[in-house]
């Protein structure tokens, strides 16, 4: 079987493609360049106070440029369509757009159910009006249902640690063999984004390599959050010494440098000291104690509620505080393992450790600047003027109006932490060597680079188009939050 | 000044309107006014009229999402429509200057206000830095700066608020312009200073012969300024006219129902109450058809003023006063229907706060650094001592920096004090800090805060803010008892009761007010400190909540700390009147007793700072030099000593030394001025305003 193409038999549309591409591209120039010379036509103002906007030649150009523009856009829907619904037969391009089906549906579903329900979303909602911002929700959602649906097995092609000795290196199209000269029956036909140097599917590693990121950077950045919170509030509301002390240490863990401090964090001898379990024992408490003031401060006036909630939260949030704590080899064995609901590998507990430990002081430094505005507002002053407790001030009345700025951050943090997976992956930190997370499988693919630069590009641009979402994400969510 | 002269400004059939992402809001129409040289036109109306986008859109500063949709504006007979950037540059503060509200965020904080004055001329007319340094010293000396010198050398910030000021109108100054654009220039000033500034402002009018737009939401300060004014009302003008014209012979309905929503002397609460505008102003994009001001206008007559866009039309027998009014020919003007009489007056009884020599002082370290070396106390209370009683409106008068609000955290608890006594029901609470009052306590005391848009957090919903107050407060025993309750507070505050489940964004100000009062009424307050609780609301809206509040106190029998330095509404709404300087009583008295002599030499100054929106009243002009000291270093002897006029009255230097006993008026000595003149002098003391006989 010959290497399939790209395109397939939807070649005959990349001709198409390019032209667009090219009148587009010119038409904008042109449009540029004539901003220069000629001068927007007025707005024809009317009697009755409305305005017509009329054409001149610079309008023409706006309009066919946008045609253009359409036109890419047009093309570029064929591929996905027709690919989706031919498979191989539109080549490699269409081979990744079907086994993406799962993941268009759920796009589709969530998309068109959020655009028409964006009137009652609030924030998230007016997202839809910002290009940039459905842009950036489009591309994280992309990698999110791809991680999640490739869990499910529904979109991988191959095993991602399964090596072939057939498909070292092979490029993108090669016809799938087991050894060389036995072709594998009932296996799906082609590597699509070729093998790696032990003979992985690359594709399939890139997939299964989202799961990593998706599952621990939102997490580990929540509990990012909750640390900086937690802390600087008080710093911020209380003040003085209390505030010294807590912007010292921020200031402390900010000007270490970070990667050594990986390196400290993962060396064996420190983990079996068991410094990273400890830390995670202390990080991971901090959950427990916010939820636990924030229900005591709001309900401490209805003693039977509060206690309702706060048995139940505290006997829910404690058992999974131990269960992850608590490890059967480990250096904290407390939980019975009957009672122990899992074990976190090492690795990962570590991982996430750092990266805790490096984002909160920063989450830190902007929670007790947003509260230090907020502390001197008048509704603040009525809560004190009617008695209300400090973390009560701090969790309902201040907490709540600083979430703007919180939330864009937190999407940013999230894009800061994929990045800083990677770079852990790519230093082989703290994930196990043959994990086909980002980091690691760009290292591997590094060392051939300048022959097979496949292997590492995948991965890396699926590194950058997460990230770039999430930027584009928080761009989008801070523009629409400041419009009114 | 004669008609043939051309105007320098003259704005014909003016409409400009904002385009937001939903609709295009007009926010101006149809608006036509005339500014001849050496006058100044007063721009009257409440926030959202209009009034400042006039300003914007004379100086073509509209932004991206403003236009100008119709109409022109001749400025010296050129049309600005057909100058360019480049023009409208040159312009710009050369012809036509403009002095913001906010005089700190006019000035650049990283420039020192020599380089800032010096660089108008120099960018505008080309000359020498060295020419344009000797005329910032002349302005410095036009604007009655003391050491012209040195304050070229300072920084914004190392000056205060009244001297940012002066600044700021030096600098319009700098390029001599034809005409000066003051959007609210004395909002941010306390009322000594704004005085100050308005008579700089009316003086350098006349030596320079500047045309002077003069916006403002206070018609008192139009009044002392101005020769003409333009009221205007969402969007349009509504009447305009000679000042004298406007004020003693309005011919618009919506003019003569400010008059009435604001306490003018002679408003009392009792006989003649404020009459307030009823209902809400219209939002942009919801105004009626016909007259915009129908649905709330006493004489609407339904067929005639709704159907079609009404005109301004001239007065006949005035000099160009105009009134956008069909009726104004059928009114009679001059029954001025104030409200019926309220007979219930309430007598205060039982006295229930007693504050005897409090005194709060901060201790400042001098460095965070090195501890030890020398603390500074800044004295913010030095000596307190009244008392108040039920069913009692106490205000509480003086300009910033004098200990109003340190007094009030002290009341509350928020702060305790340094020495004396605060004795509420004959326990003393003066040493309890908050966290240790008894609930019950803490209910009793309540606040009303100034600024209603920063009262209600503003991602809590109307009904959980206030049941929250019940809880803390121990009212109610179920959830369902609080809602109930929750929902006849709403009612006490004439809210509908739909409110309980909006978000503060979703009310207007003063009914953020209204909730914000609800509130501190919730666990049944005897004592409720009102910090200015209306000054930040728009005029018409002033007197409704004003009633409010009295109404209120006469059911609960609540005493009502009035803090305020807005003497007009103080003399409509107080009992007992309480006049502070740096910490120190200086007067307190019956209203009555306080409004007129004998006075202490500084509520004479106030009084005289005050604008008072009537024709009739003479005053007598009293400008306090300066500003307050600070209260870390306060002067020896009598608090006032630095500003005070009668000073040269006393003998000797008693003022530099010694601070003053209460000298008693009065039956049981129930009016005090803290002063060393003499009884004779004191009374010899002729009354500040008078009101001309009718």
């Amino acid at each position: 079987m010959e290497p399939l193409s790209w395109t397939g038999i939807l070649a005959p549309l990349v001709t198409a493609l390019w032209i667009a591409a090219a009148a587009a591209a010119a038409l904008a120039a042109l449009r540029f360049a004539a901003g220069f010379v000629l001068a927007p036509a007025e707005g024809q103002a009317n009697a009755d106070g409305t305005l017509t906007a009329s054409r001149g030649p610079l309008e023409w150009l706006e309009q066919a440029a946008f045609l253009a523009l359409s036109a890419v856009a047009g093309v570029v829907l064929i591929f996905v369509l027709g690919g989706a619904a031919l498979g191989l037969e539109a080549g490699l391009i269409g081979g990744i757009f079907r086994r993406l089906i799962p993941v268009w549906i759920a796009l589709g579903i969530t998309l068109a159910g959020s655009y028409l329900l964006r009137g009652r979303l609030g924030l998230y909602g007016k997202l839809f009006d910002s290009v940039i911002g459905t842009a950036g929700l489009v591309l994280v959602l992309f990698w999110v249902f791809a991680a999640v649906f490739g869990t499910f097995d529904l979109i991988v092609t191959h095993n991602p640690l399964g090596q072939s000795g057939a498909m070292k290196n092979e490029v993108p199209g090669t016809p799938y063999t087991r050894m060389i000269g036995e072709t594998a029956e009932g296996a799906y036909p082609v590597y699509l984004l070729g093998g790696d140097n032990l003979g992985r599917d690359v594709f399939s590693r890139m997939i299964a390599g989202s799961w990593t990121v998706v599952q621990i950077a939102p997490l580990a950045t929540a509990f990012a959050f909750m640390v900086g919170i937690t802390l600087g509030l008080p710093a911020a509301y209380f003040g003085g010494r209390l505030d010294t002390v807590l912007t010292f240490l921020a200031n402390l863990i900010l000007a270490f440098p970070v990667i050594l401090l990986f390196y400290l964090l993962v060396t064996p001898e420190i983990v079996a000291t068991g410094i990273p379990t400890y830390m995670a024992a202390v990080m991971f408490l901090f959950p427990i104690l916010f939820l636990t003031i924030l229900l005591n401060a709001r309900y401490h006036t209805r003693p039977a509620l509060r206690l309702g909630l706060l048995a139940a939260v505290i006997g829910a949030s404690g058992w999974l505080y131990l269960s992850l704590v608590s490890e059967r080899l480990g250096a904290v064995h407390i939980l019975p393992d009957w009672l122990d609901l899992f074990d976190v590998p090492g690795g990962i507990l570590v991982v996430f450790v750092s990266v805790v430990f490096v984002n909160a002081p920063t989450v830190f430094r902007i929670v007790r600047g947003i509260a230090l505005d907020i502390k001197t507002r008048d509704y603040v002053a009525a809560a004190q003027t009617r008695g209300e407790g400090p973390w009560y001030i701090m969790l309902w009345e201040i907490l709540p109006n600083a979430r703007g700025p919180l939330i864009v951050d937190f999407c940013l943090r999230v894009g800061y932490t994929t990045i800083l997976l990677g770079t852990l992956g790519f230093f082989g930190l703290g994930l196990p060597p043959e994990s086909p997370d980002w980091g690691s499988t760009i290292n591997d693919g590094r060392k051939l680079l300048a022959i097979y630069p496949h292997p590492a590009l995948a991965p890396a641009l699926a590194l950058l188009s997460l990230v770039l979402g999430l930027n584009l994400l928080a761009d989008g969510l801070r523009e629409e939050s400041l419009r009114d | 000044m004669t008609d043939q002269e051309p105007p320098i400004l003259e704005i014909e059939d003016l409409s400009i309107s904002f385009f937001t992402r939903d609709r295009e809001i007009p926010a101006v129409m149809d608006f036509s006014c005339r500014v001849l040289p050496g006058e100044a036109m007063g721009l009257v109306g409440e926030s959202g009229c209009g009034k400042s986008t006039v300003a914007l859109g004379v100086m073509r500063d509209l932004g991206r999402s403003g236009r100008i949709t119709g109409g022109r504006i001749r400025f010296k007979g050129r049309d600005m429509a057909d100058l360019n950037d480049r023009a409208l540059r040159d312009l710009r503060g050369r012809d036509i200057a403009m002095i913001y509200q906010e005089p700190m965020a006019s000035l650049n904080p990283a420039m020192r206000v020599g380089k800032q004055l010096t660089e108008v001329p120099v960018i505008h007319e080309g000359i020498a830095e060295s020419e344009a340094r000797t005329r910032a010293l002349e302005v410095l000396a036009d604007v009655q700066l003391p050491d012209p010198e040195r304050i070229l050398r300072a920084y914004p910030h190392q000056l205060s608020g009244g001297q940012q000021q002066r600044i700021v109108i030096a600098m319009a100054l700098m390029a001599n312009p034809s005409l000066l654009i003051l959007d609210e220039p004395t909002t941010a000033l306390d009322v000594t200073v704004e005085a100050a500034v308005v008579d700089l402002v009316k003086d350098l009018g006349r030596k320079y012969g500047t045309s002077m737009l003069f916006i403002s939401h206070n018609l008192g300060l139009v009044l002392e300024t101005c020769d003409r004014i333009c009221v205007m009302y969402s969007g349009e003008a509504v009447e305009t006219g000679d000042i004298g014209d406007v004020f003693d012979r309005m011919r618009h309905p919506y003019t003569q129902a400010l008059f009435r929503s604001i306490p003018l002397p002679g408003a009392d609460k009792h006989a003649k109450p404020l009459v307030a505008i009823p209902g809400n102003f219209p939002l942009p994009h919801e105004r009626p058809p016909g007259c915009n001001f129908g649905p709330r206008c006493d004489y609407f007559e339904a067929g005639r003023c709704d159907a079609r866009a009404i005109p301004m039309r001239p007065v006949a027998g005035d000099d160009r006063h105009r009134s956008r009014c069909l009726r104004f020919d059928d009114i009679d003007w001059s029954r001025m229907a104030l409200g019926g009489v309220d007979a219930t007056r309430t007598d205060p009884g039982e006295v229930i706060l007693r504050v005897e020599d409090l005194q709060k002082h901060y201790e400042v370290g001098a460095s965070a650094l090195f501890r030890g070396g020398e603390t500074r106390v800044v004295k913010a209370n030095e000596s307190l001592t009244f008392d108040a009683r039920e069913a009692e409106t106490l205000a509480i008068v003086g300009e910033s920096g004098c200990g109003k609000s340190t007094f009030a955290k002290v009341l509350l608890g928020l702060e305790t004090a340094t020495g004396g006594e605060v004795i509420l029901d004959n326990r003393p609470i003066g040493d309890t800090p908050i966290q240790r009052r008894e609930t019950a306590t803490i209910a009793d005391v309540q606040m009303v805060f100034q600024n209603p848009f920063d009262t209600l957090n503003p991602s809590m919903t109307i009904g959980r803010q206030i049941m929250r107050a019940l809880e803390i407060f121990k009212v109610g025993g179920s959830e369902a008892a609080r809602r109930e309750r929750m929902l006849d507070l709403l009612d006490l505050v004439k809210l509908p009761r739909e409110f309980a489940d909006r978000m503060p964004r979703q009310l207007s100000g003063g009914q953020k007010q209204r909730v914000g009062i609800a509130r501190a009424f919730a666990g049944g307050a005897r004592i409720v400190v009102a910090d200015e609780p209306v000054s930040a609301l728009d005029v018409s809206v002033q007197a409704a909540v004003a009633d409010l509040l009295m109404e209120i106190q006469r059911t609960q029998k609540t005493t009502l700390l009035f803090i305020s330095h807005d003497l007009s509404i103080v003399r409509y709404l107080s009992d007992r009147v309480l006049v502070m300087y740096l910490g120190h009583v200086v007067e307190i008295g019956d209203t009555s007793d306080v409004f007129s002599p004998p006075y202490h030499p500084y509520t004479e100054a106030l009084l005289s700072a005050v604008p008072i929106a009537d024709t009739r009243v003479t005053k007598k002009s009293i400008v306090l030099e300066g500003d307050v000291p600070s209260a870390m270093d306060p002067p020896p002897g009598c608090p006032f000593q630095t500003r005070c006029h009668w000073k040269s009255q006393v003998p000797g230097d008693l003022c530099e030394t010694k601070v003053p006993e209460m000298v008693r008026f009065g039956p049981e000595g129930r009016h005090q001025i803290k002063c060393h003149l003499t009884r004779e002098t004191l009374e010899a003391m002729e009354p500040v305003i008078t009101l001309a006989a009718e």
